[in-house]
């Protein structure tokens, strides 16, 4: 351990305890406030006109019918937006999407904003936005991904490489004793936050307040003040509590912008909020996708070779390619492995990460494609798992930091009893005459880490207050980041403040990538690190304190005290009271440890068990059980890690059975953009889901040992419950999500009962 | 939405003389229907003419062999009779499959009716039981009443206010639910009546309509195999991004399996 580092007490220490989270009761009783609760005096509602076409030009507006409707104060066009500072078509930053912000009259999706109406009510701004009418010169617009011509792109994800391999995977196919080759269909997906994009727009002067939701309130400061022109520090935004995100909210989409610039239009504060049916157009989606496995596996049911390619869409405008191959280098050892992809651009607004960007959708493909080589050569999928499994990381050949995922196969399959499960499809069935299936999947989740800073601030009372510009999407980030503080400076988790949430806090990074405990609480660590040095430093050259003399190094923080080896120990408020002084802070900074990262692969594991149960007549599936047992480093918080995975396994099973985003061929929008007829699982539609904890330690990935919980659940599961179905009915669907109308009609005997 | 003037009459001829009076007005019963509708711009009436304040439209009465449910009778009510359990039990439990106790507590059977959603419940019970229509200035019969897509043989201004059911030998409803409003994907309604077997299929075309191939191989022998093995022809039904038309065709057969079985129970 370096010098100075603040060792974590593992005796009555915050990190490990499963608390309930910070924010829970102003949760449930509605004290949260979120961004649309902000009523600034003198309020405007500002709603948006969505473009009914996907691709054209609006022609005219009927600004007189919008203006007579009483209580509309204006109505925001091409005409007379606001200036900007910056195109918003421009690419300013390798990192930065194009917006649409009335920069003109092309529309480029169904969806997209083409005005903006002010109103005195809500009710008032939405009449408005009726009659203004838009009409429009609309030209033939293309939303088929399998209609589009195809090309390869530069990147994949947010600057990954498109094509990967190792080793001769042509040559390995060629020679290996059984050839598996399929493709699989995944449809394009909605984020559907439970809370809309809202903002709450104040202008004074110069000076810019934000109230919105927001995964990266530094990155929305830099966007939004580089659009206006305003120094960075002039832009306010506030984003205590999050109604989820995933993914929706990492980067500022433009309707949050348009409702700053209707702000500055009308020169009073405006809230603008997203409809839902509005939350289908411009703030985001995960494209669909085309994937192709090609496996070689040798008579020892070793693989070979390992090809997955996917071809997946942008938006004509912009660049963001759902990098859904890119997880095949890292899952199962392969004698050689290759990930490809390439893209098509339809007249659709342009995806965004959404949660497992890339990982969600290729492991649902690679974990069927796994799945149906064991088929193929009579093994069990859990024993060719095991079988195949990456000591290394297969397209690199570095090791792993620590990987614990054969302790979660055991795991897993203890607790599911997986031990017995017929090898044949369609050979167990329920007391209602429903089939039974059982069935796994690997999951797998890169463990990444950004940079953050921290600042610590410790009070003479021995409380401290923590401040970063850190996320609470709902995640329990709040919760854990402040058991992270509590240990680092040694105090007990009463006397820790944590202030989260805004711009003109420390840069904490965005809350993505699974990565925000890892990344914000390593920065804790550090500032908190950093205090008790000083702290530490005071107090050994103060001869009135019983650790006057002791070494720094041999100086432990626990308990709100500092602690020699043997048993001498000084209480912070003492240390502060004697030193005169009211307060003291430190900073503290993370990042990647770039070294560890080039030797070593990291990602956290787990194995996914699903039961399902298929109404032979009706294909109708429920799920009946789920269980996940995952290695992700040092948990800070069991039950809100579980939460996590939880609910990560929830999305999986959604991926693999519920949601679709339907575009219309002839429109070009989509067509299902309500609650009702874009699927999202509910309660009913949820089993036993249970997520199992696996301990493991990593001393790479980052000073905390922490990996990531936030998106692995999804990985392993939407392939686990479809190797079900397939195993309940022996019917391999490879159109996701799967229609019970598809299950139906393929179910072996039905063909025999028509023709009776 | 635009503003509109609100009328509560307390009789049926007030009713339906400002109805006549108002060409864009309408009748406004649950609501549960035509207030999403007006939100959604659908329909931008003039004028509500609410059916609540009218005495004597709601109830349920047995006659006999008939069973009498007034126009503006919320399905939660028609669920919860002891009198429907008794006569026609099958009825009951349509009734208690319509959406959420929200919409039970408020819809109506008149207004479910007039309104002819081809994916409504009711419509296959009046159908299945071959019942009559009542309204304000005649009687129609179940076979006359469903004319198309949300069309009825109701004159502009004529007001539902009664529908009556003769008692069946036995009857039976099995729907596969839209999971999210409860709506029928595909409901079938089997009723073996004293004048034979009626099977009616909602949820599956523009309208309500009966199977007669169904019926007659129910005529002969009714239990669920005598109709596994028949299906009604997929080119006429409905496709939309719920189901397609196959899946629909596939789902009339199964759901008349599991009506025949729940008549039998
Ligand atoms: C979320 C949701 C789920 C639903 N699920 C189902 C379901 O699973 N199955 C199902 O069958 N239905 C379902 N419904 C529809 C519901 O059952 C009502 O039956 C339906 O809305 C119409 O009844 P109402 O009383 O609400 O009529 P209203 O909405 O008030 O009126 C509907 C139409 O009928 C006219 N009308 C009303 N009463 C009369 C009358 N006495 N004479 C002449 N015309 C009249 C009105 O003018 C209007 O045009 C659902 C509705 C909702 C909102």
């Amino acid at each position: 351990m370096a010098e100075g580092t603040a060792p974590i007490s593992p005796e009555g220490a915050a990190i490990g305890r499963p608390i309930a989270r910070d924010d829970g009761v102003a949760k449930v009783t509605g004290r949260a406030r979120y961004a649309a609760d902000c009523r600034p005096p003198g309020l405007l509602h500002a709603v948006i006109a969505p473009s009914r076409i996907a691709r054209g030009r609006v022609t005219a507006f009927d600004l007189d019918a919008a203006m007579a409707e009483p209580g509309v104060v204006a109505v925001m066009t091409p005409a007379n937006r606001p200036p900007l500072a910056e195109d918003p078509d421009a690419k300013t930053a390798p990192i930065v999407f194009r917006l649409d912000l009335l920069q003109d009259d092309r529309i480029r999706y169904a969806g997209q904003p083409v005005a903006v109406v002010i109103g005195e009510t809500l009710e008032a701004a939405e009449e408005g936005a009726f009659r203004l009418a838009p009409a429009y010169a609309a030209e033939p617009a293309l939303v088929d991904i399998d209609a589009a011509e195809p090309f390869v792109p530069e990147t994949v994800g947010l600057g990954a490489p498109v094509e990967r391999r190792r080793g001769d995977v042509e040559a390995a196919l060629a020679t290996a004793a059984h050839r598996v080759q399929r493709r699989y269909e995944t449809a394009a997906q909605v984020h559907n936050p439970l809370e809309p994009h809202a903002v709450v727009a104040v202008w004074e002067g110069d000076r810019l307040w934000v109230d919105t939701p927001s995964q990266n309130v530094a990155r929305a400061q830099r966007r939004i003040a580089g659009l206006l022109g305003l120094p960075p520090d002039h832009v306010h935004i506030r984003s205590p509590f999050v109604g989820g995100g995933f993914g929706a909210k990492a980067f500022p989409a433009g309707p949050q912008v348009l409702g700053i610039l209707a702000a500055r239009l009308v020169g009073r504060p405006v809230k603008l909020v997203l409809s839902r049916a509005q939350m289908f157009g411009a703030v985001g989606h995960r494209a669909p996708t085309r994937q192709t496995l090609r496996l070689g596996l040798a008579d020892d049911g070793t693989i070979a070779a390992l090809a997955h390619h996917a071809r997946v869409a942008s938006s004509r405008f912009d660049d963001f390619f759902e990098p859904a191959a890119a997880l095949s280098g890292g899952v199962y050892a392969a004698g050689a492995v290759e990930t490809t992809h390439e893209a098509v651009r339809l007249d659709i607004a342009t995806p965004v990460v959404m949660r497992g960007p890339g990982e969600a959708t290729g492991s649902l493909a690679l974990e069927c494609a796994i799945d149906e080589a064991a088929a193929e050569l009579g093994l069990d999928p859990l024993a060719f798992r095991r079988l195949n499994h990456a000591d290394t990381e297969p397209i690199s050949g570095r090791p792993f930091s620590s990987k614990a995922l054969r302790a979660c196969y055991d795991a897993g399959a203890a607790r599911f009893g997986w031990a017995g499960r017929p090898l044949a499809p369609r050979s167990l069935s329920d007391s209602d005459g429903r089939l039974v299936g059982l069935g796994i999947g690997t999951a797998v989740f890169p463990s990444m880490m950004f940079q953050a800073e921290a600042r610590a601030l410790l009070r003479a009372d021995g409380a401290a207050i923590v401040e970063l510009g850190a996320h609470e999407i709902g995640q329990g980030a709040a919760t854990a980041l402040r058991q992270i503080a509590a240990d680092a400076l040694g105090l007990p988790l009463s006397a820790v403040t944590l202030r989260t949430g805004a711009s003109d806090l420390p840069d904490a990074g965005g809350a993505a990538g699974s990565s925000h405990t890892a990344t914000a609480g390593s920065a804790i660590h550090a500032a908190g690190t950093a205090l008790v040095a000083r702290l530490a430093a005071l107090a050994t050259a103060d001869p009135a304190s019983p650790l006057h003399g002791a070494g720094n190094a041999v100086l432990f923080a626990a308990d709100g005290a500092l602690h020699a080896g043997d048993g001498r120990r000084d209480p912070h408020a003492a240390v502060l009271a004697r030193a005169g002084l009211g307060a003291i802070e430190a900073r503290g900074a993370a990042a990647p440890d770039r070294a560890a990262r080039a030797s070593h692969a990291m990602a956290a594991h787990g194995a996914v068990f699903a039961e399902v149960a298929v109404d032979p007549d009706l294909g109708a599936i429920r799920v009946t059980r789920l269980v996940g047992a995952f290695a992700a480093g040092r948990i800070v918080n069991p039950r809100l890690a579980r939460s996590q995975l939880v609910g990560g396994m929830i999305w999986g099973l959604s991926l693999a059975l519920h949601e679709a985003a339907q575009f219309d061929p002839a429109t070009g929008a989509i067509a299902n953009a309500d609650l009702g007829a874009y699927r999202i699982p509910v309660h009913a539609d949820l089993p036993f889901v249970e997520a199992l904890l696996v301990a493991e330690e990593d001393t790479l990935v980052n000073p905390l040992g922490v990996k990531g919980v936030g998106e692995i659940g999804i990985t392993g599961t939407a392939g686990a419950v479809a190797n079900a179905v397939w195993h309940a009915t022996g019917v391999r669907i490879r159109r996701f999500p799967i229609r019970i109308e598809d299950l139906a009609l393929a179910m072996p005997g039905r063909e025999k009962e028509d023709d009776a | 939405m635009k503003a509109f003037d609100y009328l509560k009459p307390d009789a049926v001829p007030a009713a339906v003389g400002a109805l006549a009076a108002n060409p864009d007005a309408k009748l406004l019963a649950g609501g549960m229907t035509l207030l999403p509708t007006m939100k959604q711009r659908l329909a931008e009436p003039a004028a509500l003419i609410d059916l609540a304040g009218i005495a004597g439209l709601k109830g349920i009465t047995l006659d006999g062999d008939t069973l009498t449910i007034g126009a503006m009778t919320p399905h939660a009510e028609v669920a919860a009779s002891a009198t429907v359990a008794a006569a026609i039990p099958a009825l009951a439990a349509l009734a208690g499959g319509i959406g959420d106790p929200a919409v039970r507590n408020r819809g109506t059977i008149g207004g479910s009716l007039a309104n002819c959603d081809p994916s409504a419940d009711y419509p296959a019970a009046v159908l299945g039981l071959g019942a009559t229509v009542i309204t304000d200035r005649r009687e129609i019969a179940a076979d006359d009443f469903f004319l198309g897509l949300f069309e009825t043989a109701l004159e502009a201004d004529e007001l539902i206010t009664a529908v009556r059911f003769p008692r069946p030998l036995r009857a039976g409803y099995a729907k596969f639910k839209s999971p999210a409003s409860r709506y029928a994907l595909v409901g079938v309604f089997v009723a073996e009546t004293v004048a034979g077997v009626r099977v009616a299929v909602t949820g599956a075309a523009a309208s309500v309509f009966r199977a007669p191939a169904f019926e007659a191989a129910l005529a002969a022998d009714f239990t669920p195999g005598a109709v596994a093995g028949l299906s009604v022809d997929a080119a006429d039904l409905n496709a939309d991004i719920h189901a397609e038309a196959s899946y629909r065709a596939h789902l009339v057969t199964v759901m008349a399996k599991r009506a025949v079985a729940a008549a039998l129970e």
